[in-house]
């Protein structure tokens, strides 16, 4: 109870206080990144006693069930939990390295670790909601992290577009007290199957639709490649790789958590447009030569695979959702964060990168693919195989399109200045490029010594479907 | 504006606080709390700067320069009230004195913890909407270039400014 009380104060009590500071300065930087890694550290605590036990609840006040908000803490929150703050972490020392150059950086970074955890750790659909906000309001005014006209231009669209995400969430939130009269999560998954079912799908689509625009899923994609471009590398890193999540957990949570008899409904739905997602990404990620906007197109094709996992379903296919998303979001942030510096080790790290996001054996991504093969065998479908395959086979062309375009070119320029005359880049300071190559191990890691993953998203995707104490 | 709103605006101020304070203490035997208590005080406060503008506004009320870190503290403060329990191993937003004690009373005030939670969001409201005022009222942009800000007003603004954004 301690560690998740202290994973959700410590954090959010940093972030209000270092607002006051200037946070340009470096200590102020370095005490942020000293918040999040206290928070990393109460939630390394919470996973150590919640994995084998299966959760933890709060009850805020001790009031009886129905009347408290509870705060819960299981496999798949905590999971999700660790993966962002981890991401945000790296996206925050490499930041403070680089140099600061606003006074609230450091400390929107931190709120929007806490508005990530809470939102991974709470059992109300409504407390969701303000934790998500949170993090969200963090993320708009981080968008515009720069003050220049790209970044604003980013910014807008983002903050327009999720504004209406979030609008549709909340529609979706007060239909489903509506029909349930209750906005615990387990309260709602047990009264939902009662539901007439046309409100039941029409909140399942709201909610999916809401959760879609945050992950930029392909019919809902068209914000993301202008934001990614737009941003600054870190902030880049933040959002596809941590508040990424908020779609992806969103989407395990209540699709498979809350509605699964509308997850099962829609299920072909589902398929159909996480494969046109899939092609959709990786086939304009082919075409694109800037960086930022090729990852931003890989994103939302990496983004349908989660999607096709999350459609097949069953123990396999959410294990594998589960996989997929947390080895996408750290190789996005790896690549997000390696493509933006100079030097030697730095051209390994998005090597490394490159090779998790097209799913090549020694880097973790492999794992993700892997397991997506085996639910297209599990579920006997050619034609999902042969979608991961060529799916499989663009990312490994654009990831290395990129690698080669970036790295192998002689001329290197200095990021943000014009290819053509921009002078050639200076090395990054070796402190930045160790936060790269230490993410890169990471990945290298996870990839060779897969089995703690492994059991991590069987436990996560377990909650779901129920295979666990719950 | 004419003389009759300069007027009114200031004889409306100091009726406004006092109704704000009342709403605020008494939400917790009748209607009312923090939230509506500052959203009174903060219409009371964007009248003034209606009719006397930015700068006149807080040269007559100085504290209206601390507004961000008002909102700081107030979020600081609702935090503790809420998150204090913990120390005693409590549930998370117990309230002291708990269900079935007496609280203290001052009067008719009833002094327990939710009580600072709503002075908190007060703080919070308050600030956080007179720190956007201001700049609705006086943006960065004007401060920079035409009008040569006062040296008081300058060290709160870019604070401010920081502030608005969030």
């Amino acid at each position: 109870m301690t560690a998740l009380a202290l994973a959700l104060l410590l954090p959010w009590v940093v972030g209000v206080v270092l607002l006051l500071a200037d946070g340009r300065r470096k200590l102020v930087g370095w005490a942020a990144v000293a918040g999040l890694l206290a928070n990393l550290g109460a939630l390394i605590w919470l996973a150590v006693r919640v994995l084998p036990d299966g959760e933890q609840t709060i009850v805020t006040g001790g009031w009886t069930d129905g009347v408290g908000i509870v705060l819960r803490a299981d496999a798949l929150g905590v999971v999700f939990a660790l993966l962002s703050s981890l991401v945000v972490l790296a996206a925050l020392v490499h930041e403070v390295l680089e140099g600061v150059r606003s006074r609230t950086f450091p400390a929107l970074v931190v709120l929007l670790a806490t508005g990530l955890t809470g939102l991974f750790l709470t059992g109300d659909v409504f407390n969701f909601y303000v934790f998500f906000e949170l993090a969200m309001i963090a993320a708009y005014v981080l968008t515009a992290y720069g003050d220049d006209r790209h970044q604003l231009g980013a910014a807008l669209i983002f903050a327009v577009v999720n504004l209406v995400g979030s609008f549709l969430f909340l529609i979706a939130v007060a239909a489903t007290y509506h029909v349930t009269g209750t906005l615990e999560m387990s309260e709602v998954a047990a009264r939902m199957a009662d539901v007439e079912p046309n409100a039941a799908i029409l909140i399942a689509v709201t909610f999916f639709v809401a959760f879609g625009t945050k992950l930029g899923l392909f019919p809902f994609h068209f914000w993301l490649p202008a934001v990614y471009a737009g941003t600054r590398p870190a902030v880049a890193a933040i959002l596809s790789g941590a508040l990424a999540n908020i779609g992806a957990y969103g989407l395990l949570r209540f699709g498979a958590g809350l509605l699964p008899n509308e997850l099962e409904l829609g299920s072909t739905v589902l398929i159909v447009i996480g494969s046109s997602s899939v092609i959709y990404g990786a086939l304009l990620a082919v075409s694109r030569r800037d960086p930022a906007e090729m990852l931003a197109y890989s994103a939302i094709g990496q983004a349908g695979y989660v999607l096709v996992a999350l459609g097949v379903g069953g123990p396999i296919g959410l294990a594998a959702a589960v996989l997929y998303a947390i080895l996408n979001a750290l190789s996005k942030a790896l690549l997000f964060l390696s493509g933006a510096l100079r030097g030697a080790l730095v051209a390994a790290a998005f090597a490394v990168g490159a090779l998790s996001l097209a799913g090549m054996p020694p880097a973790a991504g492999f794992l993700g693919k892997l397991q997506l093969f085996r639910t297209g065998v599990e579920e006997g479908s050619v034609a999902l195989i042969v979608l991961l395959f060529c799916g499989g086979a663009l990312s490994f062309v654009y990831a290395f399109q990129l690698y080669q375009h970036e790295f192998w070119r002689g001329d290197r320029v200095a990021v943000g200045t014009d290819s053509e005359k921009g002078v050639p880049a200076e090395p990054s300071g070796v402190a930045v490029r160790a936060v790269s190559v230490v993410l890169a191990l990471l990945v290298l890691g996870l990839g060779i010594w897969p089995e703690p993953l492994l059991s991590l998203s069987a436990d996560a995707a377990a909650v779901l479907h129920g295979g666990a104490v719950r | 504006m004419s003389v009759l709103t300069e007027a009114i605006a200031r004889l409306l101020l100091a009726p406004a606080l006092m109704v704000a304070g009342a709403i605020l203490v008494k939400g917790y035997v009748d209607v009312g709390d923090g939230f509506s208590a500052a959203v009174i005080v903060t219409l009371a406060v964007a009248l003034q700067y209606l009719v006397l503008g930015a700068r006149r506004t807080e040269e007559e009320i100085p504290l209206l320069r601390f507004a961000p870190r008002a909102a700081i503290a107030g979020l600081l403060i609702a935090l503790a009230s809420g998150f204090f329990p913990l120390l005693f191993g409590d549930p998370l937003f117990s309230h002291e004195p708990g269900p079935g004690k007496r609280p203290i009373h001052v009067g008719r005030l009833e002094l327990m913890t939710p009580v600072l939670f709503d002075v908190g969001v007060f703080l919070l409201v308050a600030g956080a909407l007179i720190a956007l005022i201001h700049h609705l009222a006086e943006p960065p942009e004007l401060e920079e270039e035409g009008h040569p800000a006062p040296a008081a007003a300058s060290p709160a603004a870019p604070a401010a400014r920081e502030e608005a954004s969030r």
